[in-house]
């Protein structure tokens, strides 16, 4: 089984649920939280055909990882997260969060602190494809320093 | 002195290049170095003030002097998930 702790979190081309589940479940845990994001097909009112992921790739995964950490110190928890670049299709994961900790409350709590830090605090660009062959980079929000959130 | 910027996301679009290099008094600072790329980019200067700079893989401050041949990157406002 491999390792996650040695993967790369930023990943070529859409999640894979599973490939994220597999760290072992800590003997004092009663709590698997999990998130992912996918790629919907409406947009304010826009259809959607897909979404290419655009990332500065070496700060990229020094957030992801550093979010991870703060997660796991804020929240006493275990925490895993993974994010893709690329170019996705409708329905496809861009984004994993998976928090494992003793209780629910704990879990729920680290797990949406954890994707709205992704959110604000990584530099990863979403460029929504519309069904009518347009492009566009969506509006996005001021990057933000961990140790802010 | 002689630097390279790298333009990450929608400010690609807005410096139309992937890249700008920019000629600027020694010394200069990266916040200079976005004042003149403002004076150059009418659309990047609409944003310049939500735009953060990095060099390496950190976000830098834009208060640092640069040298030359330095590279930073332009990181506008993120969207990830």
């Amino acid at each position: 089984m491999t390792d996650l702790r040695s993967l790369p979190r930023l990943r070529d081309g859409a999640l894979n649920l599973a490939d994220w589940l597999t760290d072992p479940q800590p003997a004092s845990a009663g709590a698997l939280n999990v998130f992912a994001g996918t790629v919907r097909n409406t947009h304010e009112g826009n259809a959607v055909s897909g979404m290419t992921y655009h990332a500065h790739r070496g700060l990229a995964e020094a957030r992801l990882r550093e979010i991870e950490a703060a997660a796991e110190a804020r929240f006493k928890v275990s925490a895993r997260v993974a994010h893709a670049v690329g170019k996705l299709e409708i329905g496809e994961i861009s984004v994993i969060v998976v928090i494992r900790g003793g209780h629910r409350a704990e879990g729920f709590e680290a797990c949406r602190w954890t994707i709205d830090a992704i959110k604000s605090a990584v530099p990863i660009w979403k460029e929504e494809h519309y069904l009518s062959g347009e492009a566009r980079f969506l509006e996005g929000t001021p990057i933000q320093p961990i140790e802010s959130l | 002195m002689r630097i390279t910027i790298e333009c990450y996301g929608a400010s690609a679009r807005w410096c139309g290049s992937d890249a700008v290099t920019l000629d600027l008094a020694d010394g200069a600072t990266g916040a200079q170095a976005l004042d003149a790329l403002a004076d150059r980019y009418p659309d990047f200067a609409a944003r310049r003030d939500s735009v953060a700079i990095a060099a390496g893989d950190a976000i830098a401050s834009p208060t640092a002097p640069l040298a030359d041949g330095d590279v930073i990157a332009l990181i506008p406002p993120v969207s990830a998930g």
